[in-house]
C-alpha cells in the first residue's frame, strides 16, 4: 500500500513555461481575440453553448475521484467535480477554485478560504464541513486511492463555516497543487453516505456538469449544472463522451462528424488532421514522459555501465519520429526542456551513440551482449514503441523478447512482484518535481521496482529542493538531483508526449494544458 | 414437442456454462490483481481474494456463479464495476442489429445469385457466381471492413467510418451506420446462400417431378416459385441459422474495426484487460443465443416440413 | 505373401496414375494444389527468398511507396513489406497447420474413445462435442487465448481446441461403423489386440473425410490466425504475420491505405486455395464417387 499511483497515470507537474507560451507568440492575435471575447460573446452563448460530443480514449476506472486509479479519468471528472484549487492551462500555476484563497500562516499550516454559496448537484451545501469530509475521506478511507497524495496532512480542522485549516506533519508547499487534482475534487458528502461503494458509478460534485449516464466502454452523458457558481462564462448544455479506445477510430469519428472533439491522438495522425479541411488541430506540450523503468537490484542492470549503455543505445530522435511522427520531444531527463527546472547540461549526457553503448557493455564484462527480460503493455501504440526499442537495443547487443500484458497486470508484476528486468511505461509527472523524484527513486518507493537504495546525495538533494520556495535555489537543487539520476542511469527517459486534439471548426476555446488532460469548462459551440 | 426441445437444451446450456467457466479458470493472471487495480499491495489482493471467494475450491466457485447466473446476476466488471448483465443487455441489441442486417443482406443478395446460377448450370454466369462465392468464403471479414472503410468512408465519404446509432434513436441513421459493417459480415452468408440454393435447385431441376411439370407446360419461373423454392426452404433455413451463428462470431473482429459498442468489442476488450466476469458473461450470452437459434431452427423445420415431426 | 506384394504394387501404381488422372480432370483442384505448394515453399524458404530482413528497421524510409528497391514499399518502421509478407507466410501457414494438428491430436483419440467405448462415455463425449460445436469458434478462441496468455502458439492451440470437436465427431461416426464390423472380426481372430484392430480399421476408413475436413479447417485456421493477430492476441512483434501486418496497417489506414492490401490479399488467396483444394479432395476421395 505504499503508493497508489500508476506510472502511466500519475499526475503531472506544472510551474513551467511551455511550448504553449512559445506558440502563444505565433497565435498571439487569436489568443487576444479569445481572451477579450468571452465577455462580448457571453450574452450570446450563455444559455446556448450546445452539446459537446467528445471522443474519449478510455473507459473511466471509477467516477469517484477518491477511488479511481487511472489518469484518463480526469477528463470525465473535471466537469463533474469542481476542485478546491485550479491551475493555469499553460503553466499549471495554482489559481483559486472552490477555495477563493489560501495561505500558510506557518510552514506547517495551510488555511483554505472556501467560496460561499456553492452547492453540490444534489443541493448539499459546499462548506468547510464538506471540504473536511472530503479531505478526511481521501486520506483515510480504505477505498481511497489517493491517501499518499495527502500523506503530509496531520489533521483537518473546520475553523469557520467557510474556513478549513490543514495541519501538516512536515512543510509541504506542493499541497495547493495537490488540491487541484483528485484530492481537491469535492464530492457531495450526502451522496457518499447515500451510495456507499456505489459512489463509483454515481458521481455528485459541484462542477459545471451534472452526471446523467455512464454506459461502460460506450458513453458518458453529462448535462449542464444550472446552479454552477461561476456564472461568468459561456456554458455548454452538455457533454456526451463516447469512449473509443482506438485512436485512429477516434479521429475518424470527428472527421466523419460523429463527434466534435477527440483528444489524446497520436503523432502519426497529425498530418491527417492538417490535411483534412473538416477538422482543426489543437496541440500542446505535456509533461507526460515515456520511459523505461529499470530494475537494477540484480543481474546485468545492477551494473551502472550496462544501464548507461541502454541510455546510449536509444536513438530518441528516431523514436520520436517513428512512433510519434515527430509530435513529441526526445527525453534525456525526467523534465522537458521547457520546464523551469530543466538542466541543459544534464541533457547532454546521453546523445545517441551505439558504439559507446557496445563499448560500455564490453567494459561491463558483456562483450557478446546480454539477454534481458523485457516487459511492456499490449496496446498497439505500446507494441509499436516496444518494437522500435527492441530493434535499437538488439543493434548494440541487448537482446530479449517482450512479455506484454494489460497495464494493471504488467505493473503489478513489475513493480509489486519485481518480475522482469525492465518495463516500458510512462510517467505523467507530479505537481512538483520533488515528488516525481522521490516517488521514482526513493529506496522504499513503489516505482523503484528493485527497491535499491538511491545513490548517495540524491535524497538530500530532493529534501533541499523542498526546503525553499526560491525558484533559483530550487532549480539548483534539481540540477543536482537530475545529474545524480542520469549519471547513475536509474532510468531510460524516452520522449515527452505532445497532446493532440482534433475538433470540428464550430468548437470554440478548446485548449490543451500542460497536464495533457483537457478541461472543457471554457469550450462552447458556435451556433 | 416444444417442451421436449427446451428440456433437451437445458443440459447443453449448463454444460456450456461449465465449459466456459472452466476454460476461463486457466487465466494465468491473477483475477484478484486485476480487481485490486494498479499497484495494490499484496495484503489488499489477499483481501480481495477472500472477498470474492477466489480461494474456494473450483466446483464451489462454479456452483456459486451458476446459482447467481440463474438469478440473472453475472457479477460485475472488475474494472468499472458495471453489472455484467447490464453491459450485455446494453450492447447485445447492437450486435444483433448488425448480425440480422447482415443475414438479411446475405439472403437478399444470395437468393437471386443462387437462382441465377442454377438457371444455367455450368455456364459462364454460373462459374462467375460460384467463383464470387468462393471469394466470399475466403475473404477475411475484418479486412473487407478495412477496405470498405478506406474506400466508402474515408475516400468517398458515403458512409460513416466508425460508430453506431441505436435503431431506437433513429432507424435511418442506424441503417446508415450499420451498412458497412453488415456488408463486411455478409460475404460469407451470400456465398453460402447462393451455393446452397444453386445445388438444391439444380438437383430439383433435374428431378423427375419437375421434369414432369415442365412437360406439362408450366413456365420455368412458375415451377421455381411453386415447387423449387418451397422444397429448398428447409435447406435454406439450415444455411440461414448457420450463417447467423457465423456472423455473430465474426462480429468479434468486425466490431473492433468499426468501433461498434457490441458484444464482440466488449469481449475483446475484456479479454485484453483480463476482465474475467465480463468475458464469461458475454461468451455465455453468445453461446446461449446460438443454442436458442438452433432450437428455433429445429422448430421451424417442423413447421416448414411436417414430415420431420414424425421422425 | 506374394499376392499381397503384388496387390501393393498394383495399388501404388494405380495411386500414382490416379493422381495424374485427377490432375487432368480437376484443373481447379490441381491449380490450387500448385499455388499451395508455392506458398508453402515460400514459407519454408522465407529467409532465402526474402530480399531483406523482415525486422530490420530504417527510420529514413518509413511508409514508402512501392519502388524498384522495395516492390511493395516499406512499413511504419521502414521495413520492407515484401520481406515481411514472405516471412509472414511462414508464421501464418505454420499457425494454420499447428491449429489443425492440435485439433487432430485432441479430436482423434476423443472420437475413437467415444465411438469405441459407446455407452455413457459416448453419451457424455457427444454432449460435450455438441455443446462445443454450438460455441461461436472465434469467440471461444479469443476467450481461451486471453486465458492462456497472448502469443501465436497459445492462440493457435486455442483455435485447435475449438476445432477438435469437428474432428472428434467425424472420427466417432466412422468408429461406430467400424465397430459393428469389428464384432465380426473380433470373433474371427481372437487374441488380436482390440486397440490395434480398431486403429487398423478405423484409419483407412476415416482418413479420407478427415483429410477433406482438415484441408477446409486449414482455411478457417488461417483466417482465425489473422483475426487473433489483428486483435493483438496472436503473433507478437517484431515477428510478422499477415494478421499482425493488418493490425499495423489499420493504424495507418488514412495515411497509407495501400499497406493493408498485400497481407489481406495473401490471406484471401491462401484461404481460397485451401477451400478449393478441400472441395476437390472431397469429390476425388468421396467413396461413392470412387468408381468415376
Amino acid at each position: 500500500m505504499k503508493k497508489k499511483d500508476n506510472p502511466v497515470v500519475a499526475e503531472a507537474e506544472g510551474f513551467t513555461l511551455r511550448r504553449r507560451e512559445f506558440l502563444g507568440m505565433l497565435t498571439g492575435v487569436a489568443a487576444v481575440a479569445t481572451m477579450a471575447g468571452p465577455s462580448a460573446l457571453m450574452a450570446k452563448v450563455m444559455d446556448n453553448g450546445g452539446i459537446l460530443r467528445v471522443g474519449a480514449p478510455a473507459n473511466p476506472s471509477s467516477m469517484d475521484p477518491a477511488t479511481g486509479g487511472s489518469g484518463s479519468d480526469h477528463v470525465f471528472l473535471f466537469p463533474v467535480f469542481a476542485t478546491l484549487v485550479e491551475w493555469d492551462y499553460d503553466t499549471l500555476k495554482a489559481e483559486p477554485g472552490l477555495a477563493k484563497s489560501w495561505e500558510y500562516p506557518d510552514s506547517k499550516t495551510l488555511v483554505l478560504n472556501i467560496r460561499e454559496g456553492v452547492k453540490f448537484h444534489d443541493g448539499t451545501e459546499l462548506d468547510a464541513e464538506a471540504v473536511k469530509f472530503n479531505l478526511d475521506r481521501s486520506r483515510t478511507d480504505p477505498r481511497s486511492n489517493i491517501r499518499s497524495d495527502l500523506a503530509s496532512v496531520e489533521k483537518v480542522e473546520v475553523t469557520a463555516p467557510h474556513e478549513v485549516t490543514v495541519h501538516l506533519k512536515s512543510p509541504d508547499t506542493s499541497l495547493p497543487l495537490v488540491l487541484s487534482d483528485r484530492a481537491g475534487m469535492m464530492v457531495s458528502p450526502s451522496s457518499i453516505k447515500k451510495f456507499g461503494e456505489e459512489s463509483d458509478r454515481n458521481p455528485v460534485g459541484a462542477g459545471h456538469m451534472k452526471f446523467v449516464e455512464w454506459n461502460d466502454g460506450d458513453r458518458i452523458i453529462l448535462e449542464r449544472n444550472p446552479d454552477y457558481w461561476n456564472k461568468e462564462r459561456p456554458l455548454l448544455d452538455g457533454i456526451n463522451f463516447r469512449i473509443i479506445t482506438d485512436s485512429s477510430t477516434r479521429l475518424r469519428s470527428v472527421m466523419s462528424g460523429q463527434n466534435d472533439v477527440a483528444y489524446q491522438l497520436e503523432g502519426r495522425q497529425k498530418p491527417l488532421i492538417e490535411r483534412g479541411g473538416s477538422v482543426e488541430g489543437v496541440y500542446g506540450a505535456t509533461v507526460y514522459c515515456f520511459q523505461i523503468y529499470l530494475n537494477h537490484a540484480s543481474g546485468p542492470l545492477s551494473n551502472v555501465k550496462v544501464r548507461q549503455a541502454l541510455n546510449y543505445a536509444i536513438n530518441r530522435e528516431a523514436l520520436v519520429r517513428a512512433s510519434m511522427h515527430g509530435a513529441g520531444e526526445p527525453a534525456y531527463m525526467n523534465l522537458p526542456s521547457s520546464h523551469w527546472a530543466y538542466d541543459a547540461d544534464v541533457a547532454e549526457l546521453y546523445s545517441y551513440d551505439p558504439d559507446k553503448a557496445r563499448k560500455l557493455l564490453a567494459e561491463a564484462g558483456y562483450p557478446d551482449g546480454i539477454e534481458l527480460d523485457m516487459r511492456g503493455y499490449n496496446d498497439q501504440g505500446s507494441v509499436q514503441r516496444q518494437e522500435i526499442l527492441q530493434g535499437m537495443l538488439a543493434d548494440v547487443g541487448i537482446r530479449g523478447t517482450f512479455k506484454t500484458g494489460t497495464v494493471p497486470d504488467m505493473s503489478a508484476a513489475y513493480f509489486a512482484r519485481g518480475e522482469g528486468d525492465f518495463l516500458v511505461s510512462a510517467w505523467t509527472g507530479r505537481p512538483d518535481p520533488s515528488l516525481t523524484y522521490a516517488l521514482l527513486y526513493a529506496g522504499d518507493s513503489y516505482f523503484n521496482a528493485g527497491k535499491v537504495e538511491p545513490p548517495e546525495g540524491l535524497m538530500e538533494a530532493i529534501r533541499a529542493s523542498r526546503s525553499t520556495a526560491d525558484l533559483e535555489e530550487r532549480k539548483k537543487a534539481f540540477s543536482t538531483v537530475q545529474r545524480i539520476v542520469m549519471e547513475n542511469a536509474l532510468v531510460v527517459p524516452l520522449a515527452f508526449r505532445e497532446d493532440i486534439m482534433a475538433a470540428v471548426p464550430k468548437v470554440e476555446n478548446l485548449q490543451t494544458n500542460l497536464l495533457g488532460k483537457p478541461k472543457f469548462k471554457h469550450v462552447y459551440l458556435e451556433s | 414437442m416444444l417442451l421436449n426441445r427446451l428440456v433437451q437444451a437445458i443440459p447443453i446450456m449448463i454444460l456450456a456454462t461449465f465449459l466456459v467457466f472452466s476454460l476461463l479458470q486457466l487465466v494465468p493472471g491473477d483475477i484478484a490483481t486485476t480487481i485490486a487495480g494498479e499497484n495494490a499491495s499484496e495484503e489488499r489482493i489477499e483481501e480481495i481474494r477472500e472477498q470474492y471467494g477466489l480461494n474456494q475450491p473450483f466446483l464451489i466457485q462454479y456452483g456459486n456463479w451458476l446459482l447467481n447466473a440463474v438469478q440473472g446476476d453475472f457479477g460485475k466488471s472488475l474494472l468499472s464495476g458495471e453489472p455484467v448483465l447490464e453491459t450485455i443487455t446494453r450492447v447485445f441489441p447492437n450486435t444483433l442489429f448488425i448480425v440480422i442486417y447482415a443475414v438479411v443482406l446475405s439472403v437478399v443478395i444470395g437468393l437471386p445469385l443462387g437462382i441465377l446460377a442454377s438457371s444455367k448450370p455450368n455456364s459462364k454466369l454460373d462459374g462467375a457466381i460460384m467463383g464470387f462465392s468462393s471469394l466470399g468464403v475466403a475473404v477475411p471479414n475484418f479486412w473487407l471492413g478495412m477496405v470498405l472503410v478506406s474506400i466508402f468512408a474515408l475516400g468517398w465519404n458515403w458512409f460513416p467510418a466508425t460508430g453506431f446509432v441505436r435503431p431506437g434513436e433513429s432507424f435511418t441513421s442506424a441503417i446508415w451506420f450499420a451498412t458497412l459493417p453488415a456488408i463486411a459480415l455478409c460475404t460469407n452468408g451470400i456465398a453460402e446462400v447462393a451455393r446452397q440454393l444453386r445445388s438444391s435447385l439444380v438437383e430439383i431441376h433435374s428431378s423427375q417431378h419437375v421434369r414432369t411439370l415442365h412437360a406439362k407446360g408450366l413456365s420455368p419461373t412458375a415451377i421455381l416459385w411453386k415447387h423449387g423454392l418451397k422444397n429448398v426452404s428447409v435447406n435454406l433455413l439450415t444455411v440461414i441459422s448457420l450463417l447467423f451463428n457465423k456472423a455473430l462470431a465474426a462480429t468479434v473482429v468486425v466490431e473492433t474495426v468499426f468501433a461498434i459498442p457490441g458484444m464482440g468489442n466488449t469481449i475483446v476488450k475484456a479479454v485484453l484487460e483480463g476482465d474475467f466476469p465480463v468475458v464469461q458473461g458475454a461468451v455465455l450470452a453468445m453461446v446461449v443465443t446460438v443454442i436458442v437459434v438452433n432450437l428455433v431452427t429445429d422448430l421451424l423445420y417442423t413447421v416448414l416440413d411436417p414430415r420431420i415431426k414424425q421422425v | 505373401m506374394t499376392t499381397h506384394a503384388l496387390d501393393m504394387a498394383v495399388k501404388e501404381d494405380s495411386l500414382f496414375s490416379k493422381f495424374g488422372q485427377w490432375c487432368r480432370r480437376d484443373k481447379r483442384g490441381s491449380a490450387s494444389l500448385l499455388v499451395l505448394l508455392v506458398i508453402i515453399g515460400i514459407a519454408v524458404f522465407a529467409p532465402w527468398v526474402a530480399p531483406y530482413s523482415p525486422t530490420e528497421q530504417d527510420y529514413s524510409k518509413m511508409l514508402m511507396e512501392p519502388s524498384a528497391a522495395h516492390w511493395l514499399g516499406t512499413d511504419d518502421l521502414g521495413r520492407d513489406v515484401l520481406s515481411r509478407l514472405i516471412h509472414g507466410a511462414s508464421k501464418s501457414v505454420y499457425a494454420a497447420f499447428l491449429a489443425v494438428g492440435i485439433a487432430l491430436l485432441i479430436g482423434v483419440p476423443v472420437g475413437l474413445l467415444a465411438g469405441f467405448l459407446g455407452g455413457w462415455v459416448d453419451v457424455c463425449i457427444s454432449r460435450v462435442i455438441d455443446t462445443l460445436l454450438s460455441f461461436p469458434a472465434i469467440v471461444l478462441a479469443v476467450a481461451v487465448t486471453g486465458a492462456m496468455g497472448i502469443g501465436l502458439t497459445n492462440a493457435m492451440v486455442s483455435v485447435g481446441i475449438v476445432f477438435s470437436p469437428h474432428i472428434a465427431r467425424l472420427i466417432r461416426a466412422r468408429t461406430l461403423v467400424v465397430r459393428e464390423e469389428l464384432y465380426v472380426d473380433a470373433a474371427r481372430c481372437f487374441g488380436a489386440s482390440t486397440t490395434r484392430l480398431l486403429v487398423r480399421h478405423v484409419t483407412p476408413n476415416a482418413i479420407q473425410p478427415v483429410i477433406v475436413q482438415c484441408t477446409l479447417l486449414l482455411a478457417v485456421a488461417l483466417l482465425a490466425e489473422a483475426s487473433l493477430s489483428f486483435l493483438g492476441l496472436g503473433v507478437q512483434p517484431p515477428e510478422p504475420s499477415w494478421g499482425q501486418m493488418l493490425a499495423r496497417a489499420y493504424m495507418y489506414m488514412e495515411i497509407s491505405p495501400e499497406q493493408m492490401y498485400a497481407p489481406g490479399l495473401m490471406i484471401m488467396v491462401t484461404a481460397l486455395t485451401f477451400n478449393t483444394l478441400g472441395e476437390s479432395l472431397r469429390v476425388a476421395l468421396d467413396p461413392t464417387m470412387k468408381g468415376l
